[in-house]
């Protein structure tokens, strides 16, 4: 809870050192309802632990820090036995400054500061405005203090000595007057966000009336209420947002016509927006973008909050019968325009002063009163209340001494840099913190001195297990607060990670003697000296920290079931980090572990952090664009850092709201997103998530959509020309994405998976992201699952049943052609020698000619069904059409009689393993009937004839010319085909034909009908 | 039967259209001896007659006693066996394959199958002819990778084989393979062509031809012989006796491809091009070969477009045409095509008629 304050508060601080008072507000508000929400969650937990030292010390630490009040109160109740010193409590209250230090970026005007001074004035200035702070609280604030700092001590020792020699020398109540201002400053924070949760967080009584009895005292209350309700209308209104429907509104009837006007940054804060209807030029969302950019804020409903209801046309809805109804005033976009050109000049002049200000404040820094001076012409500048305005002061000053700190440290990376030092830093999880903090706490009592108490006391389940596993998305600091927590205790925190040889030694080991190859994990737990002992009461405790236990594997021998066991015999507490607790590799070790679950931070919360860090490292960035930062890393803090440390390589100064041009921005699940309006602004390494996530269908599925977007970059295109040219793009990178898959498939260059990604969904979609549109009337607005997978396997099989029809023809001996021309070529006189006949002969006849036609070809009543079938055209009318259903079944029926005696030819006998059944038929079809079969067949088969068996009736009406003389003669060759032999000439001298004779009375069948019947039985 | 196959010339004395090219054949087998050989040409020219004809010439009447199998083979990568499935057609002296049927993995057929066919010597008890011939259709489709073991086979093995390949364009067909090749060009033939093979079908069938009637199917046919025949036929399917202005049907795909070159001229819109999408798609489900349809649609649109226009639209045809071949998802390309054109076409009308 007090993490969520802080950075709440910082955020107003922050909203105030930009000098952008009132304007500010609104930027912040987005962020405050999630912050609103949580401190109620928070709460409860926290309340509980009031009780418990522990948590009490973490929390007052934190309290003591960024805001002494509620740590006063709190830290009394349950801290008061544990006061030592004055030396110490101000030692911790120092610290606390520093760290406070810590967490606020400078500037980047102020980087002349210094930090004693600083220090001090800073104090007073708080002091001053909270204006009559009962000398009670201060006291309790000290003692707070001092309760800390003895927690700390022993840890903070060496690290927090030299910074912390000067302030020792600050008395004590500047110490409490500095953090009480903070006190003041958090407690408005959290009263912006909704002065109620401060309240009913079941805080101490005192807290509340500390609070309560600032806020009487200071005129700003009523703002900081204010502001936020206001925020939690925004919080809706960004949620509202998400649920619009593009698809259903009009065009902008001056789509792209009109310039959209610059303005100085944030002329919009402090305004809130409702969108109604259609805009004479800009897309809703682009409305949107140009408020957000400007510092407004746009909500989905009207409410008493709203400063405009953005209309052209008053379509009567709810929206403008609302508005009229609040008395909320309407605005044009026209105005709007207005308004953003006007507030230029003005907000420029206002920036000036304010940097003036800033300016002056930096060289006056030495003098303490200084900062007061800034605060107060911050307030007149600006209509804001004063405490903000006084808080930036404040932020200034310690963010000077941060600056200093920074240049200090040289050049980190950002992510170690601010890392952070106490527990109230870690964004987000305070529960968690504060849970593993508890069970840290408690955990030498439960274990190693049971004996005495016994087991479980306050915490159910967090004492009954020995060790702890954190778990949650990385980036977001669980071996941060596995660290954090355990130095706040004093403990010594050894970490092993993945990179650490963790395995399994002999088992003899494990009472702990050290060699080699010893199990390092089963030496570390058992070693009595890294424990606590007696005589060197000095020495910390240590807590073993397993980084990545997930990843525990084949690396480190018994991995997890040597880890279950060092816990077992374990003398010191374990914290275990995985990402997935769910892993397979885990099972066994949950049971053993107090799980804790950490969640992604909000985006409001990191955009806090990422304020103060930007600000720290002299960045100006707008709230909104770390907002969209945040969202883009996906709560990842570590993530957000590095990008923002990159950025501030490549642009020194910002400008306000980038969001847009920072990032290399794309977005439905995955596809949709990318076309997704704001598709545009999503990273590149999103973009590639995006398509990767299923890198075969996610393009297939861009290419049946591309068509039906309309991409909101082309503007205005009455003529679809642009957009046709875009189209014309995404197509070609769609079609080059083709040959890239090829090579990646087909010549496994499978390093060229990005390229293919990128050019079959990145660049189609960005090229066409805006708004989906229908094509067809009647069509759902939504995107179609990819045509291509069903046309390619229907295109398959057609050209399966192609082949096979093929063959037959081949088979038939009649022709040699491919199957490219049979298609192109032949198909439509096939068709018309098949069909025509049915259609304008008479029955019998025709149903005979037909029949006749397919003998000779050996064409099978599935090859005329293919024949149709390919011949059909959407469109076109039915091959088939005309044909009596009467000739149509005598056409089967004649073909089903003559089938007796019919061979099925040489193309049937293709699968021969799978064909056995159907060949024996064949054959016995062959002995039979042959000799019937001859007569009728002569009349059908023109093509075959056998010059040795001269005899036969079917020469007779051979046309082919008589070196033709086809006799089947089916043989199984050594390699397991089966070939069907047309034997023309003399089955006799070709040996072949001597072989096996039951397969070539196969063959005879497969051959002509009665020519390769006769063939068979002779030769047998 | 139809008269394509019917009065297909089945020796090279009966050749009448390539009757210059028979006669050099005549005597390369009378040689004895016969080297590689590479047909090309585009197709309905004759180029199948012509090697049937030849192999006939060379083995006599035993080359035409021909099995046709299905065999299976299993081929050995090394990490892993591939089971190929081949149509064969097969006499003792040649044999005839596809092996660009394989699709990609035309080059194990190449490397193992075609080889293992090449060493086997044939065991001739009269010593005629010392090889055998091997027939691979549409070379030109071979992959590269294919083509190139192809030409080791060539040199290893021609003393116990000779390879005829047939191709539409030797261009798709690397030069080191040509050039172990005799190459035979099989033209087109001439309209006059036709119309003499037409009117000596019509003498043999008895029919009646009105004057000009061969010459305009000969026209339609686009010098394809094969198509003419088919065509003639046809007509004679669709009315007999022929009308003097008697046109025969086009084919059903080629109509098909003109509706969609005359719904993109009448049209450049994303609707538009999503219909054409939907036509190709019902194109290429019917097994219409993407290059044809390609090929059909341009010189469709190459009719009605302006002259200023032609040479951009060739030169993005070729572009994709040529990305369809590297490629294997020929719709993309398609589509690609048809997208560039509307969008160069409606820039055109834009700029031209506001």
């Amino acid at each position: 809870m007090s993490d969520i304050r802080k950075w709440f508060m910082k955020a107003q601080d922050k909203n105030a050192g930009a000098a952008k008072p009132a304007d500010r507000n609104v930027g912040a508000a987005p962020p405050k309802k999630p912050v609103l929400s949580i401190p109620e969650k928070q709460t409860p937990s926290l309340a509980p632990c009031d009780q418990d030292n522990s948590a009490r010390r973490k929390s007052s630490k934190y309290f003591a820090s960024k805001t002494e009040n509620d740590s006063n109160v709190k830290e009394e109740d349950t801290n008061a036995g544990k006061n030592t010193g004055n030396r110490l409590s101000k030692r911790k209250l120092q610290k606390s400054s520093d760290e406070l230090e810590d967490d606020i970026k400078p500037l980047p005007a102020t980087k002349v500061h210094k930090e004693e001074e600083d220090d001090d004035f800073v104090a007073p200035s708080k002091k001053r405005t909270p204006v009559k702070t009962p000398p009670s609280k201060k006291l309790k604030g000290a003692s707070n203090a001092e309760g800390h700092g003895k927690t700390i001590d022993l840890g903070d020792d060496d690290d927090a000595e030299d910074k912390m020699d000067e302030d020792d020398k600050t008395l004590p109540s500047k110490a409490t007057g500095r953090g009480r201002g903070r006190g003041r400053g958090r407690g408005r924070g959290g009263r912006g966000a909704g002065a109620a949760h401060g309240k009913t967080s079941g805080l101490d009584d005192d807290e509340e009336e500390d609070r309560m009895d600032e806020d009487a005292k200071t005129p700003s209350k009523a703002a900081g209420r204010g502001r936020g309700g206001a925020a939690g209308g925004r919080g809706r209104g960004g949620g509202g947002r998400g649920f619009m429907n593009f698809g259903e509104r009009k065009d902008p009837p001056h789509k792209g016509e009109k310039e959209v006007p610059e303005g100085g940054p944030d002329c919009l804060t402090g305004l809130t927006f409702v969108i109604s209807g259609t805009l004479d030029s800009l897309e809703r969302e682009e409305a949107t973008d140009l408020i957000k950019r400007y510092g407004g804020r746009v909500t989905g409903s009207i409410s008493k909050k709203t400063s405009y209801l953005l209309a052209d046309e008053d379509v009567g809805g709810v929206k403008s019968n609302k508005a009229k109804e609040l008395g909320v005033p309407f605005l044009t976009e026209d105005g709007l325009f207005d308004m953003i050109r006007k507030s230029k000049p003005a907000k420029a002049t206002v920036a000036k002063l304010q940097s003036n200000s800033s300016s002056e404040k930096q060289q006056k820094s030495p003098i303490k009163s200084s900062p007061v001076k800034v605060g107060r012409r911050d307030d007149n500048q600006v209509t804001m209340s004063k405490n903000i305005a006084l808080k930036s002061n404040k932020e200034n000053a310690s963010i000077n001494n941060q600056k200093a700190n920074i240049v200090d440290r040289g050049s980190l990376q950002w992510t170690e840099k601010y890392r952070p030092k106490v527990p109230n830093d870690i964004v987000g999880n305070q529960s968690m913190v504060k849970q593993l903090h508890d069970w840290l706490k408690s955990w030498d009592e439960q274990f190693l001195h049971s004996v005495q108490k016994g087991k479980g006391k306050k915490q159910a389940d967090g004492g009954a297990k020995k060790a702890v596993l954190l778990s949650g998305p990385p980036g977001i600091g669980k071996t941060t607060t596995a660290k954090v927590v355990s130095q706040m205790l004093g403990l010594l925190a050894i970490e092993v990670n993945a990179s650490d040889s963790r395995g399994k030694a002999d088992s003899k080991i494990e009472k702990g003697v050290g060699g080699s190859t010893s199990n390092s994990i089963k030496e570390l737990i058992s070693n009595a000296t890294l424990n606590y002992s007696d005589n060197r009461s000095k020495r910390p405790k240590a807590v073993l920290i397993m980084d990545e236990v997930d990843g525990m594997s084949a690396g480190d021998r018994g991995g997890v079931a040597d880890l279950i066991a060092s816990i077992k015999i374990s003398k010191i507490p374990i914290v275990c980090i995985c990402n997935d607790r769910y892993s397979q590799k885990l099972k066994s070790l949950v049971n053993y572990c107090l799980l804790l679950n950490f969640r992604k931070p909000t985006k409001q919360q990191m955009g806090k952090r990422l304020m103060e860090i930007a600000k720290k490292e002299g960045l100006q960035a707008q709230e909104n664009a770390m907002e969209e930062l945040a969202e883009r890393v996906h709560g990842d803090i570590r993530m957000a850092l590095n990008h923002l440390q990159y950025m501030s390589l490549s642009q020194s100064s910002w400008v306000a709201f980038l969001p847009i041009a920072f990032i290399f921005v794309i977005d439905i699940d995955s596809t949709f997103r990318l076309f997704g309006f704001n598709g545009g602004r999503l990273r590149m390494d999103e973009r590639i998530d995006l398509s990767m996530s299923d890198p075969d269908l996610v393009p297939l599925i861009i290419q049946e959509n591309y068509i039906n977007y309309r991409p909101n970059t082309v503007g205005k295109d009455d003529s679809g020309v642009k957009r046709m040219n875009f189209l014309a793009h995404a197509a070609e990178s769609i079609a080059d994405a083709d040959i890239v898959n090829v090579q990646i498939r087909r010549y496994r260059q499978w390093q060229l998976s990005q390229a293919a990604c990128l050019s079959s969904s990145i660049i189609p979609a960005a090229l066409m992201h805006g708004n989906r549109e229908i094509l067809e009337a009647g069509e759902r607005n939504f995107n179609r699952f990819g045509g291509w997978l069903g046309k390619y396997s229907t295109t398959n099989k057609n050209i399966r049943l192609l082949e096979d029809t093929h063959s037959h023809i081949l088979a038939s001996q009649q022709a040699n052609l491919d199957r490219e021309a049979l298609r192109l070529d032949y198909l439509t006189l096939l068709l018309r020698q098949l069909t025509d006949p049915l259609k304008t002969m008479p029955k019998d006849e025709a149903v005979q000619k037909v029949v006749e036609f397919m003998d000779t070809y050996s064409l099978s009543q599935e090859d005329f069904d293919t024949i149709v079938e390919l011949s059909k055209f959407k469109g076109h009318p039915n091959p088939m059409d005309g044909i009596q259903p009467a000739v149509k079944s005598a056409l089967t029926k004649a073909y089903k009689q003559g089938s007796s005696s019919r061979v099925i030819r040489a193309a049937d006998l293709i699968n021969i393993p799978g064909m056995k059944k159907p060949l024996k038929k064949r054959v016995a079809a062959m002995l039979e009937p042959a000799e019937e079969s001859l007569p009728e067949e002569n009349g059908v088969a023109s093509a075959e004839g056998d010059e040795e068996d001269s005899s036969d009736a079917e020469n007779k009406d051979e046309l082919a010319p008589s070196d033709m003389k086809p006799k089947l003669d089916l043989q199984s060759d050594k390699k397991k085909g089966i070939q069907v032999q047309l034997d023309l000439k003399s089955s006799g001298n070709v040996s072949n034909a001597k072989k096996a004779p039951a397969g070539r009375s196969r063959a005879s069948a497969s051959a002509g009908k009665a020519a390769g019947g006769s063939g068979a039985k002779r030769k047998r | 039967m139809l008269w394509v196959d019917k009065y297909r010339p089945k020796t090279l004395d009966k050749v009448t259209v390539h009757d210059q090219v028979a006669q050099n054949l005549r005597k390369l087998v009378a040689e004895q001896d016969c080297p590689h050989l590479l047909f090309y040409g585009p197709s309905g020219s004759g180029k199948k007659t012509l090697i049937m004809a030849l192999i006939k010439q060379m083995f006599g009447a035993g080359a035409e006693k021909v099995k046709m199998e299905n065999k299976t083979w299993k081929i050995d990568t090394g990490t892993r066996t591939l089971e190929l499935e081949l149509v064969m057609l097969s006499s003792a002296h040649h044999v005839e394959m596809n092996p660009s049927d394989a699709g990609f993995q035309d080059r194990y057929v190449v490397q193992e199958v075609i080889k293992e066919m090449a060493k086997n010597r044939p065991i001739d008890a009269k010593g005629k002819r010392a090889f055998k011939v091997l027939v691979l259709n549409e070379v030109d489709k071979l992959s590269r990778e294919a083509q190139h073991s192809l030409r080791r086979t060539m040199e290893k093995y021609s003393a116990s084989c000779r390879l005829i390949l047939c191709c539409n364009s030797s261009s798709k067909v690397t030069e080191a393979v040509r050039s172990r090749c005799l190459n035979v060009r099989v033209n087109a033939p001439s309209e006059d062509q036709i119309v003499q093979v037409l009117e000596f079908i019509g003498k043999k069938e008895n029919l009646l031809l009105p004057v000009g009637f061969a010459a305009r199917i000969a026209t339609q046919s686009n010098r394809n012989l094969r198509r003419a025949i088919l065509f003639f036929e046809t007509c004679k399917v669709q009315q007999y006796p022929f009308t003097s202005n008697q046109v025969a049907p086009p084919l059903d795909w080629e109509q098909y491809v003109c509706e969609i070159a005359a719904d993109i001229m009448k049209e450049q819109s994303p609707k538009r091009l999503y219909a054409v999408r939907q036509k190709f798609y019902e194109l290429l489900v019917n097994c219409i070969p993407p290059q044809s349809i390609l090929k059909k649609l341009l010189a469709e649109l190459l009719k009605k477009l302006d002259s200023d226009l032609k040479h951009e639209i060739c030169h993005w045809a070729a572009h994709y045409e040529h990305k369809m071949r590297l490629g294997s998802k020929a719709i993309f390309h398609l589509e690609a095509f048809v997208a560039k054109f509307m969008s160069i076409y409606k820039e055109f009308l834009v700029s031209t008629f506001g």
